[in-house]
């Protein structure tokens, strides 16, 4: 008999129990790891937006509450591609806008020599022409949602538009968008000489923390993003879904340890005796201290596997929504794993120190007499 | 008689309820080692007390307790004290009812520095020697009154303890089964060379001791203890065993 059977041979005895407080701690990680998956998936698309085009970082309005919202004046963006340091300064609009069946398509407004510079990977047709109004490109996903192909006329935000291209994207969010000319988009978003934001490419030899730096002294209204961790400067979203993220981390643990305790507590009181018996035959109050968190330790550990099993199948049925397949992918990251662990084992250990205390404390005689 | 003896106490006080029951009121025994000392006396006079002090269970409120050289009130660790020293078998068996005959046996052994093969291997001997080698495998509601007991004294002697305190071992036991574990704890006792220390209401069982101790009202009942007198100056080997 070993100490870890030990363990098992006590968390069996009371078998509903056990499983009941596996569940319910199953139920927070679960949350906690979809919440966890769901905001990777966004932290990547907020990366895929920064790194556009292999730009070194974005310029955009500063206190933008979405990116969608910051407005960037062509002045401003003519004011940054002139500045030194700068390689090349691509100004695009996004619009977000209900198309086929996804309600964030996102159509980007570029021209056409930029997109150019820095094209994304083609699979069909080609780029948009210099010049052109009415072309856009569509990523796979977007193309195969509206049984589109170079040739097709699509409508978007009731504009005409001929597909030209398909391009492939590895982020879901691009791949189920597209690129039109950025005239063509800021008609269509009834923002003329405004962009979204600047993509900044820096001169070989130019650091582009130091021209970021320069830009935002220079033009104060502006702010640049270097990355995923800045993008609160210019997205809430990201900080909004971390700030739940944490928020429903901190419920689990403390709805988990209450869960823990009760169950913890209640073996403590059942085994009074047992542990006065363990006492007399000489069980060091450490020993015992171990045997109480180890179990809780266990239990959780059992429920951190089958709350991050939950956890995914969970992301993996939200995902079966159309909707939302199209502008979100969820990343399931080690970080995630690695959270659900550790929420478990805070959860098992706060919640086990106290009844392990108590079975500590009790005298040997005392918990012998106990009936 | 050794000049250090197994069990030393001196004037032991211990009361409950914040003094208003007195169980024990300076009591004073001295055991030498390898001697079988049967304690009785009425209920509540305090025999199981004295029993549960020198097997560090409860901390006497005056007084001191030596065993094997070991000053409990001074000892840094009750724990290894219990575990290393006494070995104790209560009147109700006090198994734990999870696990079976054999992993029992192996609760106090956790205390050693032995591997699981080393822990069942002794244990199986332990259970050899109290005869139940064929019962291993069976848990305490599966076994009879006198097996658990049994059971118990296997466990109590897990880690070779050099003083045996058994509290009524067979109180609950038909005569049968109280005879066996009785003879075993003899048996025991004989081979080991251990200390016995028991505690018992029957006289059949205390006159098969080297020596009676009365008690009375948590002391020594001096005006009835003629042959514990005499039988506490006598070296064990010379000491007559019974009836005499």
């Amino acid at each position: 008999m070993s100490f870890v059977s030990l363990v098992l041979r006590n968390l069996f005895r009371q078998r509903m129990r056990t499983a009941l407080t596996v569940v319910g701690i199953s139920v927070g990680i679960t949350i906690v790891v979809a919440l966890g998956a769901i905001t990777g998936g966004l932290k990547d698309t907020a990366g895929a937006m920064l790194r556009e085009g292999g730009a070194d970082f974005m310029v955009a309005r500063k206190g933008s509450a979405d990116l969608t919202f910051s407005a960037v004046s062509a002045k401003e963006w003519t004011q940054v591609a002139s500045m030194q340091g700068v390689e090349r300064a691509t100004g695009v609009l996004m619009h977000v806008t209900r198309h086929g069946s996804n309600p964030f398509f996102p159509l980007l407004g570029i021209r056409a020599a930029q997109l150019e510079q820095s094209p994304p990977e083609l699979v069909a047709g080609r780029l948009l022409a210099p010049g052109a109004t009415d072309e856009v490109i569509l990523g796979t996903s977007a193309a195969a949602d509206t049984d589109s192909a170079p040739g097709s006329s699509v409508t978007i935000a009731g504009k005409p538009f001929r597909v030209v291209g398909i391009y492939r994207s590895d982020n879901v969010f691009y791949d189920s968008g597209g690129y039109a000319p950025l005239e063509a988009v800021q008609d269509i978003a009834r923002k003329p000489d405004v962009v979204t934001a600047v993509y900044v490419t820096a001169q070989a030899g130019a650091e582009p923390r130091a021209l970021a730096v320069a830009i935002e002294d220079a033009y104060p209204e502006l702010t640049t993003v270097r990355d995923v961790t800045e993008y609160g400067k210019v997205d809430q979203g990201i900080q909004i879904m971390d700030a739940l993220n944490l928020a429903v981390s901190v419920l689990a643990i403390a709805l988990g340890a209450i869960a823990v305790m009760n169950t913890m507590i209640m073996a403590v009181f059942e085994r009074t005796r047992e542990f006065g018996i363990l006492r007399a035959v000489g069980w060091r109050g450490s020993r015992i201290m171990r045997l109480v968190l180890t179990e809780a330790l266990l239990l959780c550990l059992v429920a951190a596997v089958l709350g991050t099993a939950f956890g995914v199948l969970a992301t993996r049925g939200v995902m079966l929504i159309e909707e939302i397949r199209n502008f979100l992918e969820p990343t399931y990251t080690l970080d995630v794993f690695v959270r659900a662990v550790l929420i478990a084992a805070g959860v098992g250990l706060v919640g086990a120190l106290y009844p392990a205390y108590r079975a500590v404390r009790l005298s040997p005689m005392e918990a012998l007499r106990h009936e | 008689m050794s000049s250090v003896p197994a069990i030393d106490c001196v004037d032991v006080v211990k009361t409950y309820e914040e003094g208003r029951i007195r169980a024990l009121a300076g009591m004073s025994l001295r055991v030498e080692a390898g001697e079988f000392v049967a304690v009785v006396g009425p209920s509540g006079c305090g025999k199981s007390t004295l029993l549960h002090l020198i097997a560090a269970l409860d901390r006497p409120d005056a007084g001191e307790i030596h065993v094997a050289g070991h000053d409990l009130a001074h000892e840094r660790s009750l724990d290894h004290y219990r575990a290393h020293h006494v070995g104790m078998v209560f009147q109700l068996h006090n198994l734990l009812p999870t696990l079976n005959a054999l992993e029992n046996v192996q609760v106090p052994m956790f205390e050693l520095d032995l591997g699981g093969a080393e822990r069942r291997e002794r244990a199986r001997q332990l259970l050899e020697t109290v005869g139940l080698s064929e019962r291993e495998r069976s848990r305490p509601a599966q076994l009879s009154g006198g097996e658990r007991q049994r059971v118990a004294i296997a466990r109590a002697l897990a880690n070779d303890p050099s003083v045996l305190l058994a509290d009524e071992p067979t109180g609950n036991l038909d005569s049968e089964a109280g005879r066996i574990v009785l003879e075993l704890l003899e048996r025991i006792r004989a081979e080991r060379e251990t200390t016995l220390v028991l505690v018992t209401h029957d006289t059949d069982v205390s006159e098969r001791a080297d020596r009676i101790v009365r008690m009375l009202d948590g002391r020594v009942d001096e005006s009835s203890a003629p042959r514990a007198t005499v039988l506490t100056l006598a070296p064990p080997t010379l000491r007559p065993v019974r009836g005499s």
